[in-house]
Order: C-alpha cells, then structure tokens, then sequence
C-alpha cells in the first residue's frame, strides 16, 4: 500500500498474501491433466493395452478426450462451477485443432501426451500468476482487498462495518497452517448461496383414452458465506495470528465500547458540574456573608 | 487320548495365534521406532508432522467408522482433522457390539489399511495366493505351515518391491499408497488442547483394557477359532492357518511399509544439516535420477531396466547426499581432516 493511499491516522498492521498451496482446487484441475497425460502416454505406447490404439489415431483422440470431458462434467458438477467444464473443453478443442492442422495423426500418441503437460504447466504458471496478482493489507481503521490479473479490483471493509467473520481452514491449511477469512459486511457482501432443486413427474390412467401427465418441482435456496478470493482473506498465513488480529480489530471498532466510554466521560462531567455548582454556591453564600459583615461595619460605624 | 490328539485339540489352534502376536508386535516395535523418528523431525517439519498425524487419524476414524457400521449401529456424525477423529453412532449398542466397535478402533489401523494394500498387491501380483496345503494338523505343524506361508508370501513381496517398475500407473499408485501406509499407520498425538501421546504404551494399554474389560468376548473368541480349527480337522482343510496367514501378510506388508517410510524419514532428518538449495538438490536428485536411468535403459534396450532404474537412483541419492554431506557439514569428516582444521585462538577447532 502507497503511503498517500493511507488515510489520517492510519498505519499497515500487516500486509498478506494467499499461501502458494491455498489455491488448491485450481491447481488440482493441473495436476489431473499432469496424470493424464502420464498415463495416457503410458497406455498408448508402453502398456499391454497398446495394441488397439496402434495406428488408429481417432481412437487415441476420443478416448482422452472422453476422459477429460467426462472427468470435467464430474468437476463441475460438484464444484457447481460450468467453467472447468468448458475450460477442459477449450483444452480439447485446441489438441483436436491443432492435430487437424498440423497434420500430426502419424505422431498423436506422443503428441497428446506432451500438449496435456504442457498445459498443465501453463495452467500451474496461470494459477501461480493469479495468486501473486492478490494483495491483503490490514490497517488499524479497515482492510483493503486487491486482485486481479488483467482487470484490478478492489475492495475496502471498515471494520465497523463488518457483521460478522467466517473462517474456514481445509485438511491441506490444517496441516500448514493457512486458512480463509470471509468478512461479511452488514450489506451482506461475502455471502453466497446453495441452490438445489428437484423434480418429479407422473403419469397417470393406463387406458389409450384416459390419462393425465403431471410434473411437480421445488428449489430451495441457502445463504452460505462465499465470495471471490479477492474479496476475502484467501489461505492467509499463519492463519490463527491473522484470525486474531483481525477479530480484535473488529471488536476494537464496535459502537458498544464506544458508547460506554461516552457514558462514563459524561458521568465525569456530570460531577464536575455539580462540584463547580457547590463551589459556585459557597462562594455566593460567602459573598452575602461579606455583604452582611459589611453592613454591620458600616451600621456601627 | 495320544499325545498327538491332545496337540491338535489343545494346542495346534494357537499356533497361528502366536504366530500373529508376534508379527503384530514386531510391527509395534516398528513404529516405535519411527515416532522416534518423527520426534526429531518436530519443529523443523512440522507441516510433515500434522500430515502423517492425519493419515494415521484417518485410518482410526476409518476403522472406526467400519466398527460402527458392521454392528449395524449406524454413524450419527463424522468429524475428521488433523489433530482428532471422531465418529459418533446413531444407536449406541453395549455388550459385545460395543466391545467389536472397540477392537476395530484400536486393533483395526494396524490390519486394515494394509489388508487393503494387500488386496491391491494380489491384484497386481501373478504370483498368486502362496498357501500351503497341509495334512497334520498338530501345533508345530501350523506353525511351519504359517511359518511357511509368510516365507512364501515376504519372499515374493521383497521381488515385487524391490524391482517395482514406477513408469507403470497401478504400480506407481501402489507405492505411493504403501508409502502413505508406513508413514501413518498410527497417529503420534490425538487432540488439539491437550495432546495425548499415541506410543506403543497407548496402543497397549488399550488393547489390554478392551480384553481385560470383557475377557468372556475374548474366549468367546477363542472357543470359535477352536471350533474352527476342528472343522478344518474334519475335513482336512488348511483354512483356519489360511486365515491367520492373512493376517500375518497384511502385518508385513506393514513392517515393510514402516522400513521404506523409515529410510524416508531418515534421509529427510539427514538432509537438514545441508543448506536450503542443496537440499532441494539432493530431494531432486532421486525422481529425476530415477528418470534418466528408465530412458537410457529404454532406448539401449538393455534388461532389468526397472531394477536398476529403482536401485540406480537410490544409490545415486545416497551417493550425492553423503558427497554433500562431507563437502558441506562436519559429517563425514575422519580426526585426519579434523585435525587439519586450523586451530582458533580458544584452543578450539
């Protein structure tokens, strides 16, 4: 964070950044692709199981892409996430591209195996690029959430605006000790939600001239904290400390504390009102006193 | 009643028992021996540390789980960290239900994980199931029989893993599986707040209470492996040793799968007295050395690519971590080379 970006009285208590294994369900879209490729390259030229996909190129294409295509489905599906589907797809669609223009049906045994850990490469370099583009800066009044590759977003959360704190810590952060941070501000920024459905139909009257079709169905939709992971504290490190600050920040700015101290400063000066009054009192009893003596003096005189 | 009738009523059943018992405890001794290990590693790895900690959790829970779902007991919830496994019924049984939930959880980790490598190992394996057939059923008998059956069986183990070719996928996916095995097949702690230590002790201690607790389960137990082992007499049968011999491979493949994990951790303490680049040298000098070796083999055709391609590169690796060793650390250093060091002004080398 600039110096100029911070506003008055403000100071950087700690500046973060997700931890390289944090993104793991990108990553293990590359990995999957790295074991692929391995294993195809193994099936098609070395195992017992070569000999059907000799010389028979359109095999060997349909049967890795039918197994990318199918294992994506599976992905999406529980992800509930249609990108990694078309994200394999494209993956596909370029080996099947480039087979076809390049002409390289002679040497699509090796062929397909090299591009698929090739892009799995890629795909590490492209995850490790997006993890590096994030930036988490906590300051003493708010934290600042920055991301993005190509388009720069930001997101600023005061933390008295923020309702409430969810975290989340996977097998993988458990064991090196990096977690996710969700704050959820009072507009409900930082929630997600679930949404399932489901349906049936029947049928019903046997007879050719009698019968009715009905279908019925329902959804049910579920507030879940998720957001982007620029908009949150994603595999933050050591995630326990951070927790901690961050926690103690939040309940450094609730308005109670606040409002206590208020209530006390005004007791105070509640009792220095009374004291002044008494003084001021006494000093008028002092004065009639002074006047009366006064009076006496100049009487007798 | 002869001598022998006596033998084979009273006493051939627990050959195989014995046999058993021994074997386990063998297997405890070897993971003694690498929580040791591990202790050292703590607070240089701790990451390493928590991940063969889950591994030896999850089998527990796992086991666990399996008591509760054989005795038809039904899981309420499942909760499974790094530090604590938890699985709770639906219908909490007593009575002997309760004492087999109990028996999976502390003597299940040690028999089925590796029960499942086993299976895995037999499919990959030709060499088949090596039981021998037996004709005399006496103590003695069933123990060389058993006896016999682990030789068989470590025998073909030992060439298997020995020249395990890691370029093959199910093979690959074995050792990687059989390595997880060694590396957590107990947990070394259990809770977050108040850490219990899992030792040999722990495991003991356990066990004992489970039988000492209910010991009529327990002979219970050994009046159906008695009935067994006469059925087997009846009808000339060598199940009753088959069984145990199970057993007993499923506790080497464990003992063999705690040695490799072993070396591994070994060689991970011994690498940490180098500097951080040339530690990741020596770890990288085992795949790709491994790697190298498997192409040269291939393109000039020669045979036992696989073997030497496996022994190759640990001998490679060990060769280059002692080098660095000796270039890089005091280790290694004969009183000669020490004594050439010149003397500071303390008086010390």
């Amino acid at each position: 964070m600039e110096e100029d970006e911070l506003l008055d009285q403000e100071h950087v208590e700690e500046i973060l950044s997700p931890h390289p294994l944090s993104f793991m369900g990108l990553q293990s879209l590359c990995i999957f692709l790295i074991l692929w490729g391995l294993i195809f390259g193994w099936l098609v030229n070395f195992s017992d199981f070569s000999g059907p996909f000799n010389n028979n190129a359109l095999l060997q294409i349909a049967v890795w892409s039918l197994v990318l295509l199918v294992v994506s489905v599976i992905a999406s599906i529980i992800k509930v996430l249609w990108r990694l589907f078309f994200l394999y797809l494209a993956v596909v669609l370029i080996a099947i591209g480039c087979t076809y223009w390049l002409s390289l049906f002679e040497s699509v045994s090796v062929f397909l195996p090299v591009y698929t850990v090739v892009v799995s490469i890629i795909g590490f370099l492209m995850v490790e690029w997006f993890r590096r583009s994030h930036k988490y800066i906590i300051s003493n009044q708010r934290i600042v959430f920055k991301g993005g590759i190509i388009t720069k977003e930001q997101r600023t959360l005061r933390y008295d605006k923020i309702s409430d704190i969810n975290t989340k810590q996977g097998i993988i952060g458990q064991i090196f000790g990096f977690g996710t941070i969700i704050p959820i501000s009072q507009s409900g920024f930082g929630l997600g939600s679930d949404q399932s459905f489901a349906g049936g139909g029947v049928q019903g009257g046997a007879t050719k001239k009698v019968g009715f079709f009905g279908f019925f169905g329902g959804g049910r939709e579920v507030q879940t904290p998720r957001t982007r992971s620029y908009y949150e504290l994603h595999g933050v490190y050591p995630f326990k400390d951070i927790k901690k600050v961050v926690e103690t920040l939040v309940q450094g700015s609730v308005s109670t504390p606040y409002l206590q101290k208020q209530v006390e400063y005004q007791e105070e000066q509640r009792d220095f009102q009374e004291e002044q009054r008494d003084l001021q009192k006494e000093m008028r009893d002092l004065l009639k006193k002074q006047k009366e003596l006064t009076q006496t003096i100049e009487e007798e005189e | 009643m002869s001598g022998e009738a006596i033998d084979v009523v009273l006493f051939a059943p627990l050959a195989p028992i014995f046999g058993l018992v021994l074997f386990w405890f063998i297997q405890l001794l070897f993971i003694e021996f690498q929580k040791g290990l591990l202790n050292q590693l703590r607070g240089t790895h701790d990451a390493l540390i928590k991940f063969t900690n889950f591994i030896g959790i999850f089998f527990q829970t796992i086991c666990h789980a399996l008591g509760y779902t054989l005795t038809h007991s039904g899981i309420s919830s499942f909760y499974l960290s790094v530090d604590y496994g938890k699985v709770d019924p639906k219908k909490k049984k007593s009575g002997v239900f309760e004492w087999l939930v109990n028996m999976f959880l502390f003597v299940g980790p040690f028999f089925l994980p590796s029960f499942l490598l086993l299976a895995y190992f037999f499919l990959l394996s030709e060499s088949g199931l090596p039981l021998r057939a037996q004709e005399v059923f006496t103590f003695a008998e069933n123990l060389i029989v058993f006896g016999s059956n682990l030789f068989q069986f470590t025998s073909n183990f030992v060439v298997f893993i020995g020249t395990i070719d890691l370029f093959h996928p199910a093979y690959a996916g074995f050792f990687i599986l059989f390595i997880l095995l060694g590396l957590g097949i107990r947990p070394s702690y259990i809770g977050k707040k108040t850490m219990e230590k899992v030792d040999i002790f722990y495991d003991l201690k356990n066990i004992r209470y489970n039988i000492l607790h209910k010991p009529l389960y327990v002979l219970l137990g050994l009046l159906i492996a008695y009935l067994f082992s006469y059925v087997n007499v009846l009808f000339n049968q060598s199940l009753y040793v088959a069984v145990f011999s199970f057993f007993g491979w499923s506790s080497i493949l464990a003992i063999f799968a705690l040695i490799y994990a072993e070396v591994l951790l070994f060689w991970i303490y011994v690498l940490d007295d180098l500097p951080n680049g040339f530690r990741i040298i020596a770890l990288l000098v085992l795949p790709i050395s491994y790697i190298i070796l498997r192409i040269v083999f291939y393109m000039f055709s020669w045979p036992l690519a696989a073997e030497i391609g496996f022994w190759g590169s640990i001998g490679i690796t060990s060769l280059i971590t002692m080098l660095l060793l000796h270039q890089l650390t005091n280790k290694f250093k004969t009183l000669f080379t020490l004594n050439s060091v010149p003397r500071m002004s303390g008086g010390k080398k």
